[in-house]
């Protein structure tokens, strides 16, 4: 392990200070970007993800969750071998990760977490809107949203006019709307109406009907949207199970069935959204990491610091971004999880800055109260 | 008045009740009691299904995950032979079966839309095994008795009750300097203080502090699960003195002296009956049954009801009735997926839910397609009632139920899985008319949309008839 701290941080937002914020307007930012969420639900472990190399404590403390055969991606750190389609972009500069990193949140209950890193907020249930839909919002970005889930996700909220796409399992005949189309007059139907005006403009691929527990068939159609260039811009996958307390195992285990579809997801997107990949940006979203020790199940319990997995032409280069906090006792978080050096919110407030193309300072102040969120766009995105 | 009346308070009328010559009267003599349960199968009371919790998370955790750690399939399967012999998977389908028997068949069906609304306003949302396990009871014993009392005395009940004190975390709540606290280095946790001031009585509105918070969580910490190594978290609610924070507290200027478990009803007496509390779950109730943006006036006599009962659930209730009636043809109101299908059920008379006898349950296999009905369908059309994603539990607002797929579900609903529900006696297109002739002014209107499937009574027809009226701005709102 050669990893050691790094003081990037400082000098990345100095850069900017200095250099204030001049927005390039040039060809590549006339095309539309793309950001795509994927919530990871239930506690994604940052170390089976990306274990570190040659850890010897990290060996000791998970004895039965070691992964044999990692996928190498540089001195420190290797790739979860299901995690191959990552692997792949890492050789072409496009897929990257942030190590040691979260939410500013310590609670360790889902519950209040999975809240937060929605809301980007520091007190569970305060607010009442996403982070996405607040920086969609800002940036005057409006009916672009398109959430892979029946209910509008939390962090969607905020921004009006959010479409989203979960068939029922049977075909529905939307000439159904047609025969009573015209009934919905006056005001007071305004709302519904125009709904059913987007459900008819809905291309026929959107019409379908499907097991929508079929996270393939689902990525396949957002991939065929995003690609659009009237489509929308941003998209937000929900995936959960991550929450292994038992059996997790290394290679084979139950987290690696969990990263199986975070990679077949990825691997969609970048199959079908061909060029418009170039502008896209695929960011992963966690409440929490998992502690370091195994537990008696050979699982893990909700811990702290984990990582965020990201792919897409928008990065700046294949890396493992990292303040890397340690893994010796003195180290870890109250004694037993990988710290957060990195607070999570810096990557998103720094995405959306690149997919929007705004100031980072002003969607900091507007969609995280101002709170100090380096930003991370020239060390991390393609600005 | 419009027959909307009975959808705007109730379910609509079912084929065999008719509109009352008085429905302001019909709608308030219905609150006056807590009517009966009418689900004639198995009712679990809410102690014994905290027997099978423990069974379930704890043969889990302490068993199998120990048994099988190196093995993830057997561990699968394992867990879903304990699923099965626990009932995971069938207690919640036998709560929705007894929730809609009640909206369907009540004599009181004014009195169960309170009952819907009060378990909604203090919701209890997916966390842990709730839903599985604990939230019906909860919505039976805990709401339901409340109904006839104060608003101050449910409070109280919902503040105290198992379930939403295992919601909320209070059990994980130690006051810094109370025996254990100190002890174990511990402190309190918020979450149950804040949602009792934001959701459940005075809401952001009274202007209340972190500072507030912190000292109502002071009251609050010893109001806990009774932990022993039998139950762990499955204990009786107890108050444990050594977990209590000691000191006096001042909850919005208001000090409490230190006086151990009391100082928890003193406080819920002061934000029960604060004026912003009173204003802000009256104005709930308006949205509930008038409509989404109620205006001063719409919500002021129900203030008033309040006032002068001191907080009588009943007089509360009988005021919101005769608001909504007053306001009943001048306002909209559009009804989220749940009320919808419950609407369906009864003025069409559907076949949902499942009969008692079916879905009697062996514990020895997975509950089968039709047990599982009712609340697969309540899934797919996005309205899981005892799943809200958050605390301030489903949204009454129309603006959140109007996405394109909610919308589209309930297209398919109408038109792939209600044709299923109608009963073999009433698939002539005579008994649509009748019901619609029952329960809508303009049911002429309606039946000429349908006039092309007159003849059809094949389910493809049904679908064809009952995907367009169920979803006619007349039908999704009043």
């Amino acid at each position: 392990m050669n990893c050691t701290r790094r003081n990037f941080l400082i000098g990345g937002s100095t850069t900017l200070f200095l250099s204030g914020y001049f927005p390039k307007i040039s060809f590549a930012s006339m095309q539309k970007k793309n950001l795509i969420i994927i919530s990871l639900r239930g506690g994604m472990d940052g170390l089976t993800a990306v274990p570190v190399i040659g850890d010897k404590r990290l060996k000791k403390l998970r004895k039965k969750l070691i992964l044999e055969d990692v996928l190498n991606l540089n001195s420190d750190f290797g790739l979860h071998p299901k995690l191959e389609i990552f692997h792949k972009l890492w050789q072409k500069n496009q897929a990257a990760f942030v190590h040691a990193t979260n939410i500013p949140y310590t609670g360790r209950s889902h519950f209040d977490g999975q809240n937060l890193m929605e809301t980007g907020a520091h007190i569970p249930y305060k607010e009442k809107t996403g982070w996405l839909g607040r920086g969609l919002l800002a940036s005057n970005i409006i009916g672009k949203g398109l959430a892979i889930s029946l209910p509008m996700p939390l962090l969607l909220r905020g921004v009006p006019q959010n479409n989203n796409f979960f068939p029922s399992p049977d075909f529905v005949e939307t000439k159904l709307i047609d025969q009573i189309y015209n009934e919905f007059k006056g005001e007071h139907n305004e709302l519904i109406k125009s709904t059913l005006d987007t459900i008819r403009q809905r291309p026929l691929s959107m019409q379908i009907a499907t097991d929508s527990d079929d996270r393939k068939k689902l990525a396949l159609e957002a991939a065929k949207q995003l690609k659009d260039q009237s489509g929308p811009r941003v998209a937000v996958f929900d995936l959960d199970g991550f929450d292994t307390h038992a059996a997790q195992g290394g290679v084979d285990g139950a987290h690696a069935d969990e990263l199986e579809e975070v990679n077949k997801i990825v691997t969609i997107l970048h199959e079908n959204l061909g060029q418009a990949f170039d502008n896209t940006l695929i960011l992963t979203l966690t409440e929490f990491g998992r502690t370091i020790k195994q537990n008696g199940g050979y699982g893990t319990e909700h811990g702290y610091g984990s990582a965020i997995l990201m792919a897409g032409g928008l990065l700046k280069k294949s890396q493992v971004y990292t303040d890397w906090p340690g893994l010796k006792k003195k180290e870890l978080f109250e004694g037993r999880d990988l710290n957060s050096t990195v607070d999570s919110r810096a990557v998103y407030n720094s995405a959306m800055s690149i997919c929007f193309n705004q100031d980072p300072e002003f969607l900091r102040k507007e969609v995280f109260w101002g709170d100090e969120l380096p930003d991370l766009s020239q060390e991390l995105f393609k600005i | 008045m419009s027959l909307n009346f009975y959808r705007r308070v109730a379910f609509g009328l079912s084929p065999n009740e008719n509109p009352d010559k008085d429905p302001l009267n019909w709608a308030i003599n219905q609150l006056d009691t807590i009517p009966d349960l009418l689900w004639p199968g198995t009712i679990p009371t809410e102690k014994d299904l905290r027997k099978k919790y423990g069974e379930w998370v704890y043969g889990d955790r302490e068993v199998l995950r120990k048994k099988f750690k190196n093995d993830k399939h057997a561990y699968r399967k394992a867990k879903d032979e304990l699923r099965i012999k626990t009932g995971e998977r069938y207690f919640e389908l036998n709560e929705h079966a007894i929730r809609h028997f009640q909206t369907k068949y009540s004599k009181q069906p004014v009195f169960e839309r309170f009952w819907l609304f009060w378990g909604n306003h203090f919701a209890i949302s997916e966390k842990d095994f709730l839903a599985e396990f604990s939230t019906g009871p909860y919505q039976r014993e805990i709401i339901r008795p409340n109904m006839v009392k104060t608003f101050e005395e449910m409070v109280l009940s919902v503040t105290t009750s198992w379930c939403m004190i295992h919601h909320l975390d209070n059990s994980e709540s130690f006051g810094p300097n109370s025996k254990k606290g100190m002890e174990w280095g511990e402190t309190i946790n918020e979450n149950h203080a804040r949602e009792l001031l934001e959701l459940h009585t005075v809401s952001p509105n009274a202007g209340y502090t972190q500072e507030d918070v912190i000292q109502l969580a002071y009251i609050m910490t010893g109001w806990a699960h009774k932990w022993d190594r039998k139950n762990l978290e499955t204990g009786d609610i107890w108050f444990d003195q050594e977990m209590h924070q000691k000191g006096d507290k001042i909850v919005l200027g208001v000090k409490y002296k230190n006086d151990a478990k009391r100082e928890l009803a003193k406080v819920i007496h002061d934000l029960a009956t604060h004026p912003i509390c009173i204003k802000f779950v009256s104005t709930k109730l308006c949205r509930h049954f008038i409509t989404d943006e109620p205006t001063e006036e719409m919500i002021d006599p129900v203030i008033e009801a309040w006032n002068k009962s001191n907080g009588s659930l009943i007089e509360i209730h009988k005021a919101v009735i005769t608001q909504a009636y007053k306001y009943n043809e001048i306002t909209h109101k559009f009804h989220p997926p749940e009320i919808w299908l419950m609407q369906l059920s009864r003025m069409f008379d559907l076949n949902i839910p499942l009969s008692f006898e079916k879905m009697n349950y062996t514990f020895k296999s997975k509950p089968n397609n039709r047990q599982r009905q009712l609340s697969w369908i309540l899934r797919e059309i996005g309205n899981s009632p005892y799943r809200a994603k958050q605390p301030n539990g489903w949204s009454d607002l129309e603006v959140d139920w109007v996405s394109p797929e909610l919308l589209l579900r309930r297209f398919w609903f109408a038109s792939v899985e209600l044709p299923m529900l109608v009963k073999s006696g009433n698939r002539s297109h005579d008994f649509i008319l009748a019901c619609l002739k029952n329960n809508f002014e303009d049911h002429e209107n309606m039946a000429s949309l349908i006039d092309n499937f007159r003849f059809g009574t094949s389910d493809y027809d049904l679908g064809q008839k009952y995907g367009v009226i169920c979803n006619l701005p007349g039908v999704l709102k009043i």
